[in-house]
């Protein structure tokens, strides 16, 4: 069953086309990580949803009902702030359970459901604390905690996690995540770290300049990403990307450089590609039906269980990731290989994938 | 040593600034000859307390009831009236509300003696001179508001945006976010405005001489003035007059003191 259907959307701010057409369908109980650069649109995107901007054309529909023109309070819909939007005048108890209050729900029902969220989220023993009294991760327990205790048909996070230290956003994610299946609710979730929007979702939508450019699953964006912009924006480290030609005999020539490429289909000859290879599937040694490049090392980047090598290929910088330690030193020519399965072609033009 | 100095300069400063209020409150305590004796005496030699027979005779009690009548109607006006708008003139932005905020800036800085001829006229034409300290408090708002609205909108100014959008989200009502979250949060600012526009209208002086004809409706800064005469020198009476009217003030001001300084630096709501 589909909880949210977002149909044609466009969002204007005076000149300024914030979403241009956007589709996107959410089936109940999925978790959907609205992913792209700062200034995409994925917060209006959101802000949207949750009835905090107008829309200027096309539909919402949140559980078969369209809520174009709904105030938030209609909508059934609950928030999680990235400054967490705490109301510094409530303790935590009272921030909590706000929603309920104004529902005006029975006391012993809204005494009940606090108790319950506050413990599903550790809060326990800081009900009556005020928001600045508590850390940074207990403040987003707390707002998480006010969005569960409503029991809402849709979860919106704006990126929840920006505000944590590393540690504190990992184990938070899989948290969140843990808590989505649990409360089987339907979530959108905004974020600028692709790394969060691949290991929490299971329906990604990657935006660009109000344009939904690709969405699908995790796996499906990595593995078969729609265009240039996709293909690195999924990934880290990020894609490389090497300008090609074909030639009249039907190869695939690096520009600047003589390394020819065969490939099993035929394109016209003059076409121009860029071709995207991933870190993860550069290797040092040669593998099945692979091509080879020659290539300069530049400098290592060591995390102890990877290791990037940063290398020059064509007078362009390409990353390799190696799970080891390879023994490489700056300023080693060596050749790099490729599987020809795992190359991604990208019309230069375009950018469209080819 | 440059601290010292700083403190040193802080502290002249001080005590020019205090001088008057402590020469008014010396000159009310002193004799009447004491009071032009050549050179000056800093402490009173022949100490008077005369404070309960200039209440009583100046009939203070009447005065200072009518001033604080005024002062409170025109707090209570300006903040029902102020709020609301200040409100709505921090959230919404765009064209006409700049033209409204530079126009309420504007009317800040017509005084109150330019004003009341044009004020008397209309009240004098509508009616409203039959109820004279109702006029001063309708002339007195007017010339508060914009103060009011200018300062308390700096205060909702201050207030996250994102807190009204959360209730808003939580199933409240634009309303409902308003006086839920907006006004407890905007709460000191809200305080020490309407204090210190209470005191100015306690103190207000050119509306009450110029719109209220009786005497017994007179306010305490008119009150005052019934000392002069051609050959007025009954300043130990008039010192005396001030002390009393001044010292509430006073003590507001220092019970208040954290709380507007405070209300007036704040910025660490959240």
């Amino acid at each position: 069953m589909l909880q949210i259907e977002i149909d044609h959307l466009n969002k204007h701010y005076g000149g300024f086309h914030a979403l241009k057409d956007v589709n996107i369908s959410i089936k109940q109980g999925s978790f959907v990580a609205l992913v792209g650069p700062s200034g995409c649109g994925k917060s209006t995107l959101l802000r949207t949803l949750a009835g905090l901007e107008k829309t200027s054309s096309g539909d919402v529909r949140i559980a078969g009902r369209s809520v174009i023109g709904k105030p938030p309070r209609e909508r059934d819909v609950a928030m999680v702030f990235q400054s967490y939007a705490l109301y510094p005048h409530m303790d935590v108890e009272h921030n909590m359970n706000y929603s309920m209050r104004l529902k005006r729900r029975p006391k012993e029902e809204i005494s009940e459901r606090t108790r319950t969220a506050a413990e599903t989220l550790g809060l326990g023993n800081l009900l009556d604390r005020l928001p600045k009294a508590l850390s940074g991760g207990q403040r987003q327990r707390v707002a998480m905690g006010r969005a569960i205790v409503r029991n809402p048909k849709v979860f919106l996070f704006d990126e929840p996690l920006s505000n944590l230290d590393a540690a504190l956003r990992v184990h938070m994610r899989s948290e969140i995540r843990k808590l989505h299946e649990r409360l089987n609710a339907t979530s959108v979730y905004v974020t600028h770290d692709q790394v969060e929007a691949m290991t929490m979702a299971d329906h990604v939508v990657v935006m660009r300049a109000g344009v939904v450019e690709q969405q699908g699953s995790p796996l499906d964006l990595y593995d078969r990403p729609a265009n240039r912009f996709v293909a690195g924006f999924i990934g880290s480290p990020a894609m490389n990307f090497l300008p090609a030609t074909v030639t009249d005999n039907g190869a695939l020539v690096l520009d600047n450089d003589s390394a020819q490429i065969r490939l099993n289909r035929d394109i016209a000859a003059g076409c121009q590609f860029w071709i995207g290879m991933r870190p993860e599937h550069l290797s040092l040694k040669p593998c099945v039906n692979d091509m080879a490049i020659d290539a300069t090392v530049t400098g290592i980047e060591s995390t102890g269980s990877m290791t990037f090598v940063v290398l020059e290929v064509a007078s362009q910088p390409v990353v390799l990731a190696h799970s080891g330690r390879p023994e490489t030193r700056r300023g080693d020519q060596l050749r790099l290989h490729i599987s020809l399965d795992n190359l991604h072609l990208f019309d230069r033009e375009t950018e469209l994938a080819a | 040593m440059k601290r010292y100095v700083l403190l040193i300069i802080g502290l002249a400063m001080t005590a020019i600034y205090l001088f008057p209020l402590y020469w008014m409150y010396l000159t009310a305590l002193k004799s009447s000859t004491e009071i032009f004796q050549y050179p000056p005496t800093f402490w009173p030699s022949d100490t008077q307390w005369n404070f309960l027979e200039v209440w009583k005779t100046r009939e203070m009690g009447r005065y200072i009831w009518n001033s604080l009548l005024i002062a409170t109607g025109v707090t209570i006006l300006a903040t029902t009236l102020g709020t609301g708008c200040a409100y709505v003139l921090s959230r919404v932005r765009n064209v006409w509300i700049e033209i409204a905020l530079f126009a309420i800036l504007m009317m800040q800085v017509l005084p109150s003696s330019l004003m009341v001829t044009p004020i008397f006229v209309m009240f004098n034409q509508i009616g409203l001179l039959a109820s004279p300290r109702i006029a001063v408090i309708l002339a007195q708002t007017a010339k508060v508001l914009p103060l009011y609205i200018v300062l308390c909108r700096a205060t909702f100014v201050q207030v996250p945006r994102e807190l009204e959008e959360a209730a808003l989200v939580d199933g409240s009502s634009r309303i409902g976010a308003f006086f839920h979250i907006m006004l407890p949060l905007a709460r000191n600012g809200i305080l020490v405005t309407s204090v210190l526009i209470f005191l100015q209208s306690f103190g207000e002086y050119v509306y009450a001489r110029s719109l209220i004809a009786k005497n017994e409706l007179q306010t305490a800064t008119v009150g005052l003035q019934t000392f002069m005469g051609p050959n007025a020198n009954d300043w130990n009476g008039i010192m005396t007059y001030a002390a009393i009217y001044v010292t509430p003030i006073l003590i507001v001001f220092m019970l208040l003191q954290r709380r507007i300084v405070s209300g007036l630096t704040a910025g660490a709501l959240k």
